[in-house]
C-alpha cells in the first residue's frame, strides 16, 4: 500500500515514501521515486490515484520551476504549499479532479526554518511538525506523537523514521518493500539510504 | 503614397513590402546592441548597457535572460517586446520538458520564437515585435556551442558570430574579419568586448557579458574582469599606435637621411 | 459485446464480482470524501480500515475507475482480460514476446491475433486490454511520432512516444478507455521500455508483462532474467515465459510472436505454436534446449520416489 512519512527535525526536514507501483495484485515496479525535488529547497512526496499522481506532481514541478526563471529566486515553502493547495483546490471544484494527496517539505533559506505541510486531495492544508498519508498514518502518528522530537539532530530523527517504517513492516498487512529517503536542509536536498 | 499600406495592420504593398515589419526591424536598429560569439567548445553574448540613471536599481534592467538552464538569450529594440516574448519562451522551455521530458534544443526554441515572431505579422490587429534576439546554448546530451538569430520578419538562422541592435553592421564587418572556428573561452569573450568596443564608447561600465561553457553553465563576467579585458586591448590598441608611429618616425627617419644625403652628395 | 462476454462467462465469476460490489456498497458508510485522508486527523475515528474490499483508498471508486457502467449496468470488471505480453530490456537491446490468443468470455474469438503494434521501425508497443483502443491510438502515435521527426529532424525518443501516448490516455480517463501497452525501442539513450496504461499510469522499467497471463509470464521471467543475457538466452527467455502463461492461463495460448529491438531497430524473430513448444520446443533456433518446455517433457525419467535400498536392490 502507497505509504509516505516526513519529520522535521533541527534545521531539516526528512521525507520516506515506499517506491512501489502496484496494478491489482502485481507490483509492476519496485524502484519508482515518489519524492519530488520542486526548487533548491523543496521537496513533495505524492500519492493517490495512479496517472493523477504524477500528472499533478509535473504539473507543480514545472509551474515552480518557470516561477524560478522567471524571477530568479525560487518560492519559499510556505508560498508554494499555499499555490500547490490552491491548485488541488481549484481542480477539486473543476469537471475531473486530481486525486493527490501531498507531503511538502522544505527550508526556508531567509527564516533558517525547516517547514512541513500536510496537504490532502480535499485542498485541505496544514502545517505541521510530523505528517503520514496512507495506510501506514495508523501507525505511525501515534508512534510520532510518543517519539517526534522538534530538535533532533539527524542520526536522532533517522532514528525516529526507521521506528515508522519498521513498524508499518511489522504490523501492516500488505507492507511496502522499499523506501527511499530524501532530507531538505540549508544544503539543498539530498537523498539518503536508510 | 505609401501612407494606406503603413497603419496598423500588416499588409502588403503593392511592390511586396511589409511596412511594419520593416518599422520593426527599425526599431531593432536604434536598440542597443548585442553580439554573440561561437568559440570552440564556448558561445559569449555581449551586450551594450544604456547607463542607468544614478537613482535606478541596475538590477532591474536586463538584457541577457535566461530561458532555461541551458539557454541563453539576449536582445536588441523594444525591451518591452522582449519581456512578453521572453515569457513566452519560458513557458515553451517548460511545457517542452513537461510533455516530451527533454529540455529544449537550441533549435527547437529559436524556432518556437520565430515562430511567434511569425505569427504577430499575419494576424489582425496585432503589431510585429520590434526586437531580434540572439540565442545562445548548448543543446542537451552534445558538447557543441550554438547561436541563433531571429528577427521581427520570423527569419531565424545560425551564426558563428553575430550582432544586432545600433551599429550592428559595423560590429559584423569586424567580427568577419577577427573570427575564427577555434577560439578559447578567453580569446572568445576578448573579441566579444573588442567588437563591443566598436560602438561602445564609454567602456567596460557599459558592457554586459555572459559566458555559457556546456550544458547548463553560466557565468555573468564581474565589472572589474570587463574592465581588465578593456584595459587589456587598449593597451594593445596603444602598443599597437606607437609601432605604427615609430615606424611612421622611421621611415621618415630613413627618408629624410636619403634626401639629406642626396642634397649633400 | 459485452452481452455476449456476459453470456460465454462462467457465472462463478459473476457472483464474485457480485460479491465484491456489495462489499464495496457496505464500504460507502465510510463516506467517498472520507477515502484518501485517511491520515486526516479528525478521521481516525473510523477505526483501522478492512480488507474485505480492493486494497486500494477508495473501493467504490476504484471499482467505477475499473468497469464499463457506462457501456453495460452490470459492470462487469474490465481487467486486461485474455492476453499476456511481456518485453525485457538487456544488454543486447529489448525483447518483446505476446501470445495470439483473443477471448470472448470463454470463447476463443480468434488465435492468431498480432498483440505487437509496430509503431515504426524503432519502436513497438504492445496490446493488452481493449483491441481497438489499443490498435487505434498505437497507430496514431506512430502518425505523430512521424511528424516529431519531420518538424525536429531526429526521431522521437522513446520516453517522448510513451509520454505522448500516455496524456493522451489521460485525456480520456475515466472515458472507458481499456489498454496495458509497453512502448518498446532503442533511442539515443539505448534500449527503453516504457508501461502506459489507460489509468495514465506511466512507467519506465526493465522488466514488465501485462494482462490476465502476467502472473504466469512473471513466474518464469523474474526467475531467468539477468541484465547480461546474450541473444540467444534473451529471446528463449521469452519464448519460454510466454509459453508458461499459454500454458497456465486460459484467456491466453496459441501461439507466441517474437521481437528484439536492436540498435537499428526491431527484428521480427518468429511465430511459435504453444502446443508445439509444449511436446517438441522451439526447434532449431538459437538458444533452443532441444526439447518440449512441458513439465512431463522436462522431467522425464526422473522420479521423487525413495524405497529403502534393500527393496531397490531386489
Amino acid at each position: 500500500m502507497e505509504t509516505s512519512f516526513a519529520i522535521t527535525g533541527k534545521g531539516y526536514v526528512l521525507m520516506a515514501a515506499d517506491t512501489t507501483a502496484a496494478r491489482s495484485i502485481v507490483k509492476m515496479k519496485t524502484d519508482e521515486d515518489k519524492i519530488k525535488t520542486l526548487s533548491p529547497h523543496l521537496l513533495m512526496a505524492y500519492s493517490g490515484e495512479p496517472g493523477d499522481t504524477v500528472q499533478f506532481a509535473e504539473y507543480v514541478e514545472r509551474n515552480i520551476r518557470l516561477y524560478q526563471i522567471r524571477n530568479v529566486y525560487a518560492l519559499r515553502p510556505a508560498a508554494a504549499a499555499s499555490w500547490i493547495r490552491r491548485s488541488l483546490a481549484e481542480s477539486l471544484r473543476s469537471r475531473k479532479p486530481y486525486s493527490v494527496n501531498l507531503l511538502l517539505g522544505g527550508y526556508d533559506t531567509s527564516s533558517y526554518n525547516p517547514q512541513l505541510f500536510w496537504i490532502d486531495y480535499l485542498g485541505t492544508m496544514t502545517e505541521v511538525p510530523f505528517a503520514a498519508h496512507g495506510y501506514g498514518a495508523y501507525f505511525a502518528l501515534s508512534l510520532l506523537d510518543r517519539y517526534h522530537d522538534p530538535s533532533a539532530s539527524l542520526e536522532e530523527g533517522l532514528d525516529t523514521l526507521r521506528r515508522c517504517i519498521d513498524e508499518v513492516s511489522k504490523r501492516l498487512v500488505v507492507t511496502p518493500g522499499k523506501y527511499k529517503v530524501k532530507i531538505v536542509d540549508k544544503d539543498g536536498v539530498r537523498e539518503i539510504e536508510l | 503614397m505609401s501612407r494606406s499600406y503603413d497603419r496598423a495592420l500588416t499588409v502588403f504593398s503593392p511592390d511586396g513590402h511589409l511596412f511594419q515589419v520593416e518599422y520593426a526591424l527599425e526599431a531593432v536598429r536604434k536598440g542597443t546592441c548585442a553580439v554573440g560569439v561561437r568559440g570552440k567548445d564556448v558561445v559569449v553574448l555581449g551586450v551594450e548597457k544604456k547607463s542607468i540613471l544614478q537613482l535606478q536599481d541596475p538590477r532591474t534592467v536586463r538584457k541577457v535572460v535566461m530561458l532555461d538552464d541551458h539557454v541563453c538569450l539576449a536582445f536588441a529594440g523594444l525591451t518591452a517586446d522582449g519581456r512578453v516574448l521572453i515569457d513566452k519562451a519560458r513557458i515553451e522551455c517548460q511545457s517542452h520538458r513537461l510533455t516530451v521530458e527533454d529540455p529544449v534544443t537550441v533549435e527547437y526554441i529559436t524556432r518556437h520564437i520565430a515562430g511567434i515572431q511569425q505569427r504577430y505579422t499575419q494576424s489582425g490587429g496585432v503589431r510585429p515585435f520590434g526586437i531580434s534576439t540572439l540565442i545562445v546554448g548548448f543543446d542537451p546530451h552534445d558538447s557543441t556551442p550554438r547561436l541563433y538569430q531571429t528577427e521581427p520578419s520570423g527569419i531565424y538562422s545560425a551564426w558563428k558570430a553575430n550582432a544586432i541592435g545600433r551599429s550592428s553592421k559595423t560590429v559584423r564587418e569586424f567580427l568577419e574579419k577577427n573570427h575564427r572556428d577555434d577560439l578559447s573561452r578567453e580569446e572568445s569573450i576578448k573579441l566579444t568586448i573588442k567588437s563591443l568596443l566598436e560602438v561602445v564608447q564609454t567602456g567596460a561600465k557599459n558592457i554586459e557579458i555572459s559566458v555559457m561553457e556546456s550544458y547548463g553553465k553560466v557565468t555573468n563576467l564581474e565589472l572589474s574582469e570587463i574592465e581588465a579585458i578593456v584595459s587589456e586591448i587598449e593597451r594593445e590598441k596603444e602598443a599597437e599606435a606607437e609601432r605604427k608611429r615609430s615606424r611612421l618616425a622611421a621611415t621618415a627617419a630613413g627618408q629624410a637621411a636619403m634626401t639629406q644625403r642626396a642634397e649633400e652628395s | 459485446m459485452n452481452t455476449f462476454l456476459e453470456r460465454y462467462s462462467s457465472t462463478n465469476a459473476v457472483s464474485q464480482l457480485k460479491r465484491a460490489q456489495r462489499l464495496a456498497e457496505e464500504e460507502d458508510e465510510f463516506t467517498d470524501s472520507a477515502w484518501g485522508s485517511q491520515a486526516g486527523y479528525g478521521q481516525l475515528m473510523n477505526g483501522p480500515p478492512s480488507f474485505t474490499v480492493p486494497n486500494v483508498p477508495d473501493p467504490s471508486s476504484f471499482l467505477r475507475l475499473h468497469t464499463d457502467d457506462h457501456a453495460d449496468p452490470n459492470c462487469r470488471i474490465k481487467i486486461q482480460h485474455g492476453t499476456t505480453t511481456l518485453a525485457f530490456r538487456f544488454q543486447g537491446g529489448v525483447i518483446v514476446a505476446v501470445d495470439s490468443r483473443a477471448t470472448a468470455g470463454s470463447y476463443i474469438a480468434s488465435g492468431t491475433v498480432k498483440k505487437v503494434i509496430e509503431i515504426n521501425p524503432y519502436l513497438l508497443g504492445t496490446m493488452a486490454g481493449g483491441a481497438a483502443d489499443c490498435q487505434y491510438w498505437e497507430t496514431y502515435l506512430g502518425m505523430h511520432c512521424r511528424l516529431h521527426e519531420l518538424r525536429n529532424r531526429e526521431r522521437i525518443s522513446v520516453s517522448a512516444a510513451s509520454k505522448y501516448l500516455s496524456n493522451l490516455v489521460y485525456s480520456y480517463k475515466g472515458m472507458g478507455l481499456s489498454m496495458g501497452t509497453m512502448i518498446c525501442g532503442w533511442d539515443k539513450t539505448g534500449p527503453a521500455i516504457f508501461y502506459v496504461d489507460s489509468d495514465g499510469t506511466r512507467l519506465k522499467g526493465d522488466l514488465f508483462s501485462v494482462g490476465s497471463g502476467s502472473t504466469f509470464a512473471y513466474g518464469v521471467l523474474d526467475q531467468g532474467y539477468r541484465w547480461d543475457l546474450t541473444d540467444a538466452e534473451a529471446q528463449e527467455l521469452g519464448r519460454r515465459s510466454i509459453y508458461a502463461a499459454g500454458h497456465r492461463d486460459a484467456f491466453s495460448g496459441n501461439t507466441c510472436n517474437l521481437y528484439h529491438v536492436k540498435e537499428n531497430g526491431w527484428e521480427f524473430i518468429a511465430n511459435y505454436d504453444i502446443s508445439k513448444l509444449h511436446y517438441d520446443g522451439p526447434g532449431d533456433v538459437a538458444g533452443s534446449p532441444g526439447h518440449g518446455y512441458g513439465y512431463g517433457i522436462r522431467v522425464q525419467g526422473r522420479s521423487s520416489a525413495n524405497p529403502p535400498e534393500a527393496t531397490a536392490a531386489a
